[in-house]
This record gives C-alpha cells, sequence and structure tokens, in this order.
C-alpha cells in the first residue's frame, strides 16, 4: 500500500504568514513561511521547516508517513556520500571535500539522462545525528536551480511509523514562474520520497 | 569506446559523408568496428548468424522460382547502425526478428523491428528489446490481422510491456541492470518504443515516445509515426485534462521533468506520460525502404535527408535486380544506417544514435 503524500506550497501570501521588513532589504520584502503550519511536529522540526523567502523565490514541503521506525528510516537518510541508496535520478556521487560527515562538505552529483540537468554540486548544511536532521544547498553545477537549499527531518509517527519532512527553498528561474518551479521541484522530491519509502520497507 | 566514438565525431564532417575519397574509405574500418562492437550489443544475432540464416533459408537454386511469385518470400534486407555516441552511457536498444510470428519459410511471413531510446538507464529499453516482439506475437490473433485488429494488439502488447517494466521494478533489480543493485530507482526509468512489423502487403508501425518510422516511397519521405513532444496541442490536451502540466524548462517538459510525453515505464510520471502507441498501418507499394531511429538522428537530420541517403545507399532507389545477391542489399542497408549515424554524429547530435533500414524493394 502507497503512503499517503501531502504537499504544502508557501506561495499564498494571505494565509497569515508574517512578513519582515529588514533594514537593508531594498527590492522587497521577506516572508518568514513556516512549512509545517497545521501538522502536530515537534518544535525543532517545524523550526528547520520555516524559510526566509525573498522576492523572485519559492519554498514547498513534500511530507511522506513510513511504517518503519526513525532509525531504520534515518540509517538511509543521512547517507550524504551516498545519496543513490533512496534517491532517483543519480548516477553517480563521489564526496569531492571532507568525508561527507561533517558541515561544509562537498558532493559532485551526477545526474542520469532524460532529465533538465547534468550535475548538482552540494554542501552539507546539517548533519543531526540524535534529532534526524539532514541539510544540503546546492552551490554549483549545471542545472537551472540556483540558491536551492533543501531540509529534511524524520520524527516519530503515532503510530510507531516515521514522519519524514522534506521541504526546500529555492529562486525562481527566469522565465517561469513561481508554480512551475513548484511543480517541478515537488515532483522530483515526492518520486524520492516514495522511493525511500520503498527501500525502508524493503529492508 | 568513448575515445573511438569521440574520435569518429572529430574527423567527420558534413561533406566528407558524401565524398568517396581515400580519406573518407580509410576512416570506415575504424567506424565499422564501432558499429559492430555496438551491433552485437543490441542484436540477439551476430551478423554472420543472420546471413548464415538467410543464405540456408533460401537455396540459391530455387530463388528464381520464389522471385517469380509477387509475394516476396524471402527474409528481409536490413542494416543495423547503434552508436552511444557523445554520452556516456548507451540506453538505446534494437531489436530485429525475421519472421517471428510464423515458421519460417510461411507463405505469410511477418517481420519485426524495433527501436527502444532509454532514459533514467538502460534496463528498460532492455527489457523492451528482450520481450516486447514476444508480447506482440502472443497478442496476434492469426496472421491476417485487420486494421483494427492490429491496432488492439499493438495497444495491448504495450501495455503488457509497461506492466512488466512496472512489476519487474517492485523485485530485485537483476545484476545485468547498470543501476548499483542498492538502488531500487526503477520507477523514474523509461524508454521510447517504435516498433514495425512487416508483412508482404502491409506496414504496421506502433510508436509511443520520440523515436520515429520514416517510409522512403519514391525517395520521399513518408512520416508513419509521429513524435510525441509534450506540446503536441493533442498531447498537451491529454496531459492537462489528467490534472498534469507541461512545463517549458528548457523545452516542453512533463511536470518540467521529462520531454516526451508517451514512454514505456517512467511510473512516477503516470498517467500523464502514457504508454499507449499510436498505430498506423501502411499498404506496400513500391516502395523504397523503411527507416527506424531513435530521435539522437531525428533531432539532426531531417526525413528527406535520410530518406536521399538511404535510396542513394540503395543504388540510386531502382528496382531490386531479379538475381541481386541478398547479401548486397544487405550491405547497402548497412551502409546506409552507418552513413545516416555518421552524419547524425558529424552534426553534433549530442544523443546515442540507432539506425536500422529495411529494405522494401520487391
Amino acid at each position: 500500500m502507497r503512503s499517503p503524500v501531502q504537499l504544502q506550497h508557501g506561495s499564498d501570501a494571505t494565509n497569515g504568514f508574517h512578513t519582515l521588513q529588514p533594514h537593508d532589504q531594498t527590492d522587497g520584502p521577506i516572508k518568514r513561511v513556516c512549512l509545517t503550519r497545521g501538522m502536530h511536529v515537534p518544535e525543532h522540526v517545524a523550526m528547520h521547516h520555516t524559510h526566509d523567502v525573498g522576492p523572485d523565490q519559492c519554498c514547498s514541503s513534500v511530507v511522506q508517513m513510513i511504517h518503519a521506525p526513525p532509525e531504520s528510516v534515518w540509517a538511509l537518510v543521512r547517507r550524504f556520500d551516498n545519496p543513490k541508496v533512496y534517491k532517483n535520478f543519480i548516477r553517480q556521487c563521489r564526496i569531492v571535500q571532507g568525508d561527507g560527515l561533517h558541515v561544509g562538505d562537498l558532493r559532485e552529483v551526477m545526474v542520469v539522462s532524460g532529465l533538465p540537468a547534468v550535475s548538482s554540486t552540494e554542501r552539507l548544511e546539517i548533519l543531526d545525528e540524535e534529532r534526524h536532521v539532514i541539510s544540503f544547498s546546492v552551490v554549483g553545477g549545471d542545472h537551472r536551480l540556483k540558491n536551492y537549499r533543501s531540509v529534511t527531518t524524520l520524527h516519530a509517527s503515532d503510530d510507531e511509523g516515521t514522519v519524514v519532512v522534506e521541504s526546500y527553498i529555492v529562486d525562481v528561474p527566469p522565465g517561469n514562474t513561481e508554480e512551475e518551479t513548484l511543480s517541478f521541484v515537488d515532483t522530483i522530491v515526492r518520486c524520492n520520497l516514495q522511493s525511500l519509502a520503498r527501500s525502508t520497507n524493503r529492508q | 569506446m568513448a575515445e573511438i566514438c569521440y574520435e569518429v565525431v572529430t574527423d567527420a564532417c558534413p561533406s566528407s559523408v558524401y565524398e568517396s575519397t581515400p580519406a573518407h574509405s580509410r576512416r570506415r574500418p575504424r567506424f565499422q568496428t564501432v558499429m559492430h562492437e555496438d551491433w552485437e550489443k543490441n542484436c540477439k544475432r551476430s551478423k554472420q548468424e543472420a546471413l548464415a540464416t538467410r543464405y540456408s533459408s533460401i537455396p540459391r537454386s530455387s530463388r528464381e522460382d520464389f522471385s517469380d511469385q509477387n509475394v516476396d518470400v524471402s527474409s528481409p534486407r536490413y542494416g543495423v547502425s547503434s552508436v552511444c555516441g557523445r554520452r556516456r552511457e548507451m540506453e538505446d536498444a534494437v531489436a530485429i526478428h525475421p519472421s517471428f510470428s510464423s515458421p519460417k519459410n510461411s507463405e505469410f511471413p511477418q517481420h519485426y523491428f524495433g527501436v527502444y531510446d532509454g532514459h533514467g538507464c538502460s534496463h528498460v529499453a532492455a527489457r523492451c528489446r528482450e520481450r516486447l516482439h514476444k508480447l506482440v506475437q502472443e497478442e496476434l490473433s492469426s496472421d491476417m490481422e485487420d486494421e483494427e485488429e492490429w491496432k488492439t494488439t499493438m495497444e495491448r502488447s504495450f501495455t503488457r510491456m509497461d506492466k512488466e517494466v512496472v512489476s519487474w521494478g517492485d523485485s530485485v533489480v537483476t545484476a545485468n541492470c547498470k543501476c548499483d543493485l542498492q538502488t531500487p530507482a526503477c520507477d523514474s526509468v523509461g524508454s521510447t518504443a517504435v516498433v514495425s512489423v512487416i508483412t508482404p502487403d502491409k506496414i504496421v508501425v506502433a510508436n509511443c515516445g520520440d523515436s520515429r518510422a520514416v517510409l522512403c516511397r519514391n525517395g520521399k519521405p513518408v512520416p508513419l509515426s509521429t513524435d510525441h513532444k509534450p506540446d503536441r496541442p493533442d498531447e498537451l490536451d491529454r496531459i492537462e485534462g489528467a490534472g498534469g502540466r507541461v512545463i517549458y524548462w528548457d523545452c516542453p517538459r512533463v511536470l518540467g521533468v521529462l520531454a516526451m510525453s508517451r514512454a514505456i515505464g517512467d511510473n512516477y510520471l503516470k498517467p500523464y506520460v502514457s504508454c499507449e502507441p499510436e498505430v498506423t498501418i501502411t499498404d506496400r507499394r513500391d516502395d523504397d525502404c523503411l527507416i527506424l531511429a531513435s530521435d539522437g538522428l531525428w533531432d539532426v537530420v531531417s526525413n528527406e535527408t535520410a530518406c536521399s541517403v538511404a535510396r542513394m545507399c540503395l543504388r540510386g532507389g531502382g528496382r531490386r535486380q531479379d538475381n541481386e545477391d541478398p547479401a548486397i542489399s544487405d550491405k547497402a542497408c548497412t551502409e546506409a544506417s552507418v552513413l545516416l549515424t555518421k552524419l547524425a554524429l558529424a552534426r553534433n547530435s549530442s544523443d546515442n544514435v540507432s539506425v536500422v533500414v529495411i529494405d522494401l524493394r520487391r
């Protein structure tokens, strides 16, 4: 049985989100968007999925329920050095700086054929083994997703399973709309989380 | 392999494709070597095996008797060329099965040709190469199917093929697959499929994706398939009607991801990316040849140019001589497919290129 996948978009400014106006910001407001709003999640999860969204940026989250304990899921999610264990669309990945276990480490990902991307250089931003949080940002490569940053959290669900939340923030590429960008990235993230659910259940 | 392919690209230029200079001739053997290696990877039978089968099935002394009849009961003449090109992986596959649905020397032979262009990985295309012709054979209800029956046969075969690659993905990935054993990523792998069944009186084409079948008739191209691009108006309507969307990312893509609107596999994009083939059935006439190829060719070579090259190789499109040695037109088809592949590489095709040329002259 396929686990339910929920989507929460952060593009609706009329939804009661707070708006901040920093002193040094001159080209528009920054919106603080909490992507787990309305969900019952631990406080640290809500914090990690709160993004400050600038003009020409968008953010979104995908939620995946997995019928396995968090430790089993985390064993796959934490592999910054080997995202292929559950992610699709990756042909090859190698660590190009550090060992993949520390903030600041870099990996170079080569993308499979058929997709509108060739490669992605990614920096490890968070690896919290206790609270099960991993985050990376995209700092280079051949693709159109500039200033992409992703955060994935795991926490226990009420029925002894795991709730996976992956949220991201990214620039809207020139020539595309916010809605198009969210549609594209959500498709990729959703496919990966469904693959994660299958991978975990297969073990 | 990559070095050889790259060397070919470096050496080739459009004008040299048509010249018969000594330099050109000297390059041919190396290219042939590449062809041979790739050909073996993509065809179940080796070239020699194919030739042996052809000779053994038609004793020389009885050929004149066969040629007296209107029905051509000999094996088809064809050539195959399939190269990695500039891409690092080979994800194309070719399947050729003469007399696939009937005993050899049957009075009504049906010959199967298929080109499959994989994306995401090679295993869906490889699976199509191994299985799709068998599914077509199973779905055939008789040797004399009418138009509606052919459409049903092809639609059911493609649907079964799609279900096979999906359910196969749910089991353990075999060692033959290029994916690492740890990767369960079969939901996001797919392939085009352009298939042709040639009977004595008809050409049946079933297409799913953006590979293509083009008939050369009196030197003019007649498309027997239409590319499934997401921005084709009827495809766009179908996708949006199903709740999907086509996003122009670097080109029109389903959900911004896939640049074709139909494919075998790609389960994560269902129902927007459909596996239903479009089927055409064409009566045979005084035809030159049929060309099946992946978009690595068609993206850089027009239908008109492909027909001109093929016709030139088939001795200027003249009627096949009564006593022409089968090996001669077979070689001409191979030369046509090699020339077309080389032309695509010379024009900087950035993809795998697979070409099948089938001699239809009676």
